[in-house]
């Protein structure tokens, strides 16, 4: 227990370093930050695993201490447990030196006292045995709910690793930018960045489908997005429908396994670009993309960039857009450089600029910013929804259509389950171990002139003062049963 | 709607002030043992009580949801389960009286700060937020916070300073154990009347011993022993009761924490498609439910029953109230984010 105790201790102060220090995965920023400003800092804290506590070796190893430690004291508790399953309450040699004892007369000769007595006990679900032998007598307990609770409780823990290290080891997660109108195949090359996939996953990709055929975004007045819904069809990696699903927050869609979760969307201008022969050198919706808000700016207010790469024209042409909300706006913006925000845009408009030179593309490179090294900028212009313009050598660029595109966070977890099972026996095992008390009663009779004389002895391990109150009412109940010869009808009908 | 809103605070402050009067009536009792300031704090806290529910009923009206959305509404509800467990629980189930002021006393301080610091106005939930999963979520981790807060940060610490009050007494006094002496009041408050060694593991007979020692010996001693209210009659329950009771208040918290901690994986994987995934709020979480688990272990462990396992539960007390306060206001997760992009 003290080994234990000190172990869940030690697990606490590591959960307090995770959450003081910047960790891997969630604040990166910070962590990129430290190594700038305290270099000497950072390298000791990436060295002791302190960016990364919950992975790192020695929280690792302090939860497999205790999980050791643990099955350590389960295996004999558990074998105690059926061992006094299997056996019948014990007899009791005194019964006067227990912590609570009581002594009544009854009219009932022994044998009797000691058959009506244990009925009582049977009917208030205590184990009872009627022992023979030298001294008769009703030995009874109850209350193996509560080490059968703490050993149940206790357990859930191995079931929660493997419930993790199964959900991960065989799963991934994912995120899918899908514009409006488009199809998205669950495959390794099609997630945006990587897909983080499990040691043992080994490239079970389903080919499930999702065709999202709208996407919504409802705003407060003030222009905060209220809601957000992903109408889509799914499809199963054999091409069958499995029907559409709107994908919420709070609401996830799910097909062959796999869940898709609502976590983001942007603008997705449709751009067509065509050559001076009228052959299409670019056609489909772009993604455009915010930077992240500086501090005290409104993530609503920066600007949706996106950017068309035409490799093939020499030398070759980068395209550089940026969405405004209506022509208006996009004067304002190009003479005072201000934030606008692009909600609902009545009249959407593409400012673009256009660069001509060396794209680079054998240098990795974001598919929505152009790579500014061998470019320079040749001209640039804007075009209105709907609309075309040239931007020289024949090109053109045209605005068909303002789409919109849906970021789903995509992921196969198939421990889910076993989780939640723990999670179940976690509870179902907690209360009676907390609740529920081990506690005995015996009973014996002596023979008395006119009847005989009852005697109660008991204990309880836990929670005692209500074992006080219960064995109380238990005598009482005797006592009443076999104060006369037909008592026994009647305690029959009281009961 | 903006008049429910502000019958709500009107209710509100009115609740805080016969709690806050309720509290000096009951630190008379305590002190006094007047029988007549406690029907007075009595009546008051009920009427408290009765004020503050139509605060936070009004409130859920105005703002069109279950009135747990913010801190102000997390802070009020907090402070009313407390009071209501004690006035429930330990004053009517248990038979103590002399703990109410202390418990009013917390559930005033969590309510100025929530009525002054934390205060908005009624307003919609953000869209995340808006499930029945995480709803429930709220409410168990509301009510948690409310009976780990009672149990850890009240109940606890009164035994520390109880046992501590105990261990001088019976040095000064010379500590024999004496015949039980006879019982003056109801009260289980009143320690002659106190059947110790009642329960769970604690219940450390020389503890035990101790406060009955304490207790006679204080009815004999000389004027001027220890200190004066204590000579005169131990002005708090014997610390067998107060650990007693602290251990039942925690160990409620600590399953209803379990099962908040449950709902909130069950929410989270709902929401965001992982079931936990140490954002801070979840790692305070887990850490709150360490410490509790490390006292109730420690409850059941040779050498750290008692005080040690005390003092646990003040660690345990501090853990909910960095969790509450700091981690909430403080340290931004992906539990208050307000939209998605
Ligand atoms: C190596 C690990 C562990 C060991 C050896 C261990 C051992 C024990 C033992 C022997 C008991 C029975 C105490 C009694 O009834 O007298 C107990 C109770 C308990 N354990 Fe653990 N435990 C371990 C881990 C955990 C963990 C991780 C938790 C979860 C937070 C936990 C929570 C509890 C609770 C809530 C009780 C009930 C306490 C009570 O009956 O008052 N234990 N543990």
């Amino acid at each position: 227990m003290r080994t234990a105790l000190i172990l869940l201790l030690l697990l606490a102060v590591g959960a307090v370093a995770g959450s003081l220090i910047p960790q891997v995965g969630i604040s990166d920023d910070k962590i990129s930050q430290m190594f700038v400003d305290h270099p000497l800092r950072a390298t000791v804290y990436e060295a002791t695993g302190l960016f990364d506590v919950y992975g790192s070796w020695w929280f690792t190893l302090i939860y497999a201490l205790l999980l050791t430690s643990l099955a350590a004291c389960l295996f004999p508790r558990t074998r105690a447990l059926l061992r006094t399953l299997r056996t019948r309450p014990q007899p009791a040699r005194e019964l006067d030196s227990m912590r609570l004892y009581v002594e009544r007369s009854v009219a009932v000769p022994p044998g009797t006292v000691l058959d009506r007595s244990a009925n009582i006990l049977r009917r208030k679900r205590f184990r009872v045995d009627r022992v023979g032998g030298a001294v008769p007598q009703v030995a009874a307990d109850k209350g193996i709910a509560r080490e059968a609770g703490s050993l149940l409780f206790h357990w859930a823990f191995f079931l929660i690793v493997i419930g993790i290290f199964y959900g991960k080891g065989t799963g991934f997660t994912g995120y899918a930018v899908i514009p409006e109108g488009t199809t998205w195949t669950e495959a390794h090359a099609n997630y945006d960045g990587t897909a983080r996939e499990g040691r043992f996953f080994n490239e079970n990709h389903t080919g499930a489908q999702v065709r999202v055929e709208e996407f919504t975004v409802v705003y407060e007045p003030d222009g905060t997005p209220q809601e957000f819904t992903t109408t889509a069809e799914l499809l199963h990696g054999d091409g069958t429908s499995a029907g559409t699903a709107d994908i919420e927050l709070n609401a996830p869609g799910s097909v062959d396994g796999v869940d898709f979760y609502q976590y983001g969307y942007g603008w997705a201008p449709v751009i067509e670009v065509t050559d001076a022969d009228g052959e299409i050198l670019f056609s489909g919706p772009v993604i455009f993309e915010q930077d992240r808000a500086p501090k005290g700016i409104s993530q609503a207010a920066m600007p949706w960039t996106g950017a068309v790469k035409l490799p093939s024209l020499r030398p070759q042409v980068g395209v550089a857009f940026r969405l405004l909300p209506d022509p208006e706006t996009a004067l304002v913006s190009e003479m005072t450089d201000e934030p606008i925000p692009v909600l609902k845009p009545s009249h959407p408009v593409l400012a673009l600029r256009v660069f001509e030179g060396d794209l680079r593309l054998d240098v990795a490179q974001r598919v929505t910013e152009l790579d500014p090294v061998g470019l320079q900028e040749r001209r640039s212009g804007i075009v209105p929804l709907g609309e075309d313009v040239r931007i020289g050598g024949g090109v053109t660029v045209s605005f068909p259509e303002l789409r919109e595109y849906t970021v789903l966070q995509v992921g196969r977890d198939a421990g889910v389950g076993i989780m939640l099972l723990a999670a179940i026996l976690i509870l179902g095992g907690l209360l009676p171990a907390l609740y529920s008390s081990r506690r005995r009663v015996w009973v014996r009779a002596d023979p008395a002139p006119h009847g005989s004389v009852l005697k109660v002895g008991g204990f309880a391990l836990q929670r005692r003062s209500e074992f006080e109150e219960e064995f109380a009412r238990l005598v009482e109940a005797m006592a009443r049963a076999t104060d006369h010869a037909s008592a026994i009808e009647s305690e029959t009908e009281r009961t | 709607m903006e008049q429910l809103s502000q019958i709500s605070n009107i209710a509100f402050w009115t609740a805080l002030c016969l709690y806050a009067v309720a509290m000096v009536f009951d630190f008379y009792y305590l002190g006094f043992r007047r029988e007549g300031a406690w029907k007075i704090a009595n009546v008051l806290s009920w009427a408290g009580l009765a004020v503050q529910a139509v605060s936070v009923v009004t409130r859920g009206i105005a703002a069109g949801h279950l009135p747990w959305g913010n801190m102000y509404e997390y802070s009020s509800i907090v402070a009313l389960i407390m009071v209501a467990v004690e006035k429930l629980v330990v004053e009517l189930r248990y038979k103590v009286r002399t703990v109410a002021g202390f418990v009013l006393l917390a559930a005033v301080a969590t309510m100025l700060i929530a009525g002054t610091a934390l205060y908005r106005d009624p307003g919609p939930l953000v869209p995340a937020l808006d499930s029945a999963w995480l709803m429930i979520h709220v409410i168990l981790v509301i009510t948690a916070s409310a009976l780990l807060m009672l149990g850890a940060g009240v109940l606890s610490p009164l035994f520390l300073v109880k046992v501590r009050q105990e261990r001088r007494g019976a040095a000064a006094i010379g500590a024999t154990r004496v015949p039980r002496g006879e019982s003056e009041g109801a009260t289980a408050d009143d320690p002659p009347g106190f059947e110790p060694g009642a329960d769970e593991p604690v219940g450390s007979a020389s503890m035990a011993a101790t406060a009955t020692a304490t207790v006679a010996a204080a009815a004999t001693a000389p004027p001027g022993a220890g200190s004066p209210l204590l000579a005169k009659r131990g002005i708090l329950p014997p610390s067998e009761t107060l650990d007693r009771l602290a251990y039942r208040t925690i160990a409620v918290g600590f399953v209803v924490w379990t099962f908040a901690v449950i709902a909130g994986a069950i929410w989270a994987q709902r929401a965001w498609g992982r079931y936990w995934g140490w954002d801070p709020k979840e790692v305070w979480a887990f850490i709150t439910w360490v410490v509790f688990a490390g006292y109730l272990h420690a409850r059941a462990t040779a050498g750290w029953k008692g005080t040690r396992a005390a003092l646990l539960a003040s660690v345990g007390f501090v853990v909910v109230l960095f969790t509450y306060y700091v981690v909430n206001i403080f340290i931004v997760g992906l539990h208050s984010y307000a939209g998605v992009s």
